[in-house]
């Protein structure tokens, strides 16, 4: 039981996953966000050898809907797996075995597809892609968040009367360079989504600064005298 | 500000990091480990770019020295950096450039490197080198994890203004695969190193699940009834 949208930001060419679950630290099996060249994520029972995979062959330059074919020949348990491909076009590419449990679909829209299995119903896949597509204007990390929101406010995991919380989240954007541009995470918390929007409200507020520290540090000031100029404008 | 231990464990050719810092989601710019291939840490000011190309550069083979070499002949600013590289038979270099705030060092042993910077001083990163040493016996995560323990327990952070607290903290493992083995964060937390044992320790319970659940999905029992038979395990521990 998984939800998560993975999309594109067409006006810059960011790329990113957002991902919510009841199991634990979600965000660290989620390798599959390589800039310039495309995302795949594999959920409900992974294969975790699938993401670097499709990373590679994305790299070599071959679609989504042929990497998919090769994960499906390359795994006997390919049934049992719920997978979603977008190369840095857009293209993409989705499945959602006949072995994921409980209501599972995923469906693609403009710049992203949303994916998951374990879920109340539809609604929560519609719920994302409507949450992702609300402000196209915005930054990738916000739209994808709005998206796992979305899918929490529709209901998100577990039929009506076994609902299951959100434990862990996470959203990881990259844009050209080969190192993440945004990641935040939460691993083990009884309510994941809203305190990955915490950490990510944070994170913004020191975005600028870290990578001021990278491009020019003799610039930089100390980070708690950074932190103590924060809390000022907070008070 | 941050104190790390980077290291190949000589049992298991496993490369990990077990870090600690008062910046926040320091676990997202841990992205320099690669099973058979090494581990690379760029802290303090950090450029991003460098772990990147280090392993690229370690991927074709080169010495850890001369990787360290180019990182920083390939930066105007490399003054301001910490670095570590160690690549895949464990051979490690280290380098706390002088730009480097606060106390700021290393200590370079059989296979790892204990590091840091903005710190309460030295003892730092001897707590940190000594209890990796004598936790051989363990599993490799859990000596990155009293690694960063000892290194908390020593003083950690020191700033302007006295001791700063950990308000994030990571420990990534990556072997045979390149995927990880391990990876959990904490990203924004008041007591980092704490959260992150607690976070290490629930999830031990689910990996061996997660891995089996991977591999044999039609014999996996719903995750649901995992989590009741962990909690019915737990409350016949506690009888």
């Amino acid at each position: 039981m998984t939800y998560s949208l993975i999309g594109r930001c067409a006006r810059t060419g960011r790329l990113g996953l957002g991902i919510t679950t009841f199991s634990l630290a979600v965000g660290g099996r989620c390798e599959g966000v390589a800039a310039n060249i495309g995302v795949c994520k594999t959920q409900a029972f992974p294969n975790r050898t699938n993401d670097p995979l499709g990373i590679k062959l994305m790299a070599q330059g071959y679609l989504p809907a042929r990497v998919m074919d090769m994960f499906a020949a390359n795994d006997t348990e390919h049934s049992y797996r719920q997978v979603a491909i977008m190369n840095r076009d857009g293209k993409v590419a989705a499945h959602t075995g006949p072995g994921c449990r409980g209501w599972a679909g995923h469906k693609e829209d403009l710049d992203c597809v949303a994916f998951g299995n374990g879920l109340l119903g539809p609604q929560v896949v519609d719920a994302m892609i409507e949450g992702f597509l609300k402000r196209p204007e915005d930054a990738l990390e916000y739209r994808l968040m709005r998206a796992i929101e979305g899918g929490r406010d529709a209901g998100g995991q577990g039929p009506l009367d076994a609902h299951r919380a959100e434990r862990s989240a996470a959203i990881k954007v990259v844009d050209r360079r080969d190192f993440p541009d945004v990641g935040v995470r939460v691993d083990v918390h009884p309510t994941a989504v809203a305190e990955l929007r915490r950490v990510l409200e944070e994170f913004k507020l020191y975005e600028e600064f870290y990578r001021g520290r990278d491009t020019d540090p003799a610039k930089a000031i100390p980070q708690d005298v950074f932190v103590a100029q924060l809390k000022a404008k907070r008070a | 500000m941050t104190f790390t231990l980077l290291a190949r464990c000589p049992k298991t050719g496993q490369v990990g990091i077990g870090i600690a810092t008062y910046s926040i989601c320091v676990g997202l710019y841990c992205n320099g480990l690669r099973g058979n291939t090494g581990a690379t840490m760029t802290q303090a000011f950090v450029n991003q770019g460098n772990n990147p190309l280090a392993l690229k550069l370690l991927a074709q083979s080169y010495m850890p020295q001369h990787v360290l070499d180019e990182l920083k002949a390939n930066d105007p600013y490399h003054e301001y950096r910490q670095i570590a590289v160690i690549d895949r038979l464990g051979r490690t270099v280290a380098y706390s450039g002088p730009k480097n705030r606060g106390w700021a060092g290393h200590k370079v042993g059989e296979g790892y490197v204990a590091m840091g910077n903005v710190l309460a001083g030295e003892q730092v990163i001897d707590a940190m080198a000594k209890a990796y040493e004598v936790t051989a016996d363990l599993a490799f995560e859990r000596r990155l994890l009293a690694a960063i323990e000892a290194g908390r327990d020593a003083g950690g952070q020191t700033g302007n203004d006295g001791h700063l607290t950990e308000r994030s903290a990571a420990v990534m493992v990556y072997g045979d695969y390149d995927h990880a083995e391990l990876d959990l964060r904490v990203d924004l937390h008041d007591k980092a190193v704490e959260e992150l044992r607690r976070a290490f320790e629930e999830y031990e319970l689910y990996r061996g699940y997660y891995k089996e659940r991977s591999k044999n999905p039609k014999d996996a029992m719903p995750q649901y009834a995992f989590v009741q038979s962990l909690a019915k395990g737990k409350k016949e521990a506690a009888q």
